[in-house]
């Protein structure tokens, strides 16, 4: 298995009732697999599924981006700077 | 092309930053724009805006912004400063700058560095009654 630590941003983070999470997931792994993982253990994510922002490191990245060891994954709704 | 990205909670200092303008002889217009927090949001009275950023991310949007705009257009400088934490009404969130030799690429890239600011950098705003 792998790890990657996942942080939730604006009121994701009231969603997922924690700042962040260290999940597990198979190596190999998708940002799509670890999203359901994720959707499973914090149920009231569900609904924001689909203007959901996902990022790895500082980059914006897919669903279909393979995860390594290690990774930080940052999720975040729509952006609001201004 | 000069690059000056700030992200503070201190208050933005409109007079320092004019006084920190450098125009070389070729450049012809600076465009600036300044944003302030509005008394209402989504229709409700607040006092102020919480922002929060992810600043590591932040700081890499936007220098990817700037790689963008340098490229569309002939810029000579850049500076944007972003607040976060909290900003009460009245009070200046942005302020952005560009300086290009003529106005309608000035203007363009302003505008652009806003327009896509507003879609990618993350930075969100929690109002406070």
């Amino acid at each position: 298995m792998i790890t990657v630590r996942v942080t939730f941003y604006s009121y994701f983070r009231e969603l997922a009732g924690q700042p962040e999470a260290t999940l597990s997931v198979a190596p190999g792994s998708r940002i799509s697999e670890l999203l359901a993982q994720i959707l499973e253990r914090f149920p009231k994510m569900r609904p924001m599924q689909k203007s959901m922002l996902i990022a790895v490191g500082v980059e914006y990245q897919r669903p279909e981006f393979a995860l390594s060891d290690g990774d930080e994954v940052a999720l975040f709704p729509p952006v609001q700077g201004g | 092309m000069l690059r000056e990205l700030t992200i503070t909670s201190a208050p933005i200092d409109e007079a320092a930053l004019l006084r920190g303008r450098q125009i070389s002889s070729g450049m012809g217009a600076a465009i600036y724009f300044l944003g302030f927090v509005r008394c209402q949001e989504d229709g409700r009275e607040i006092a102020a805006l919480d922002y929060e950023a992810f600043e590591r991310m932040a700081r890499r949007q936007f220098e990817l912004l700037f790689d963008e705009a340098e490229k569309r257009w002939p810029i000579a400088s850049i500076r944007l400063v972003h607040r976060v934490g909290r900003v009460a009404v009245g009070e200046a969130s942005l302020w952005v700058e560009a300086v290009a030799p003529h106005r309608g690429e000035a203007f363009a890239a302003c505008q652009f560095l806003i327009d896509e600011m507003k879609r990618v950098v993350p930075i969100w705003k929690k109002p406070v009654s």
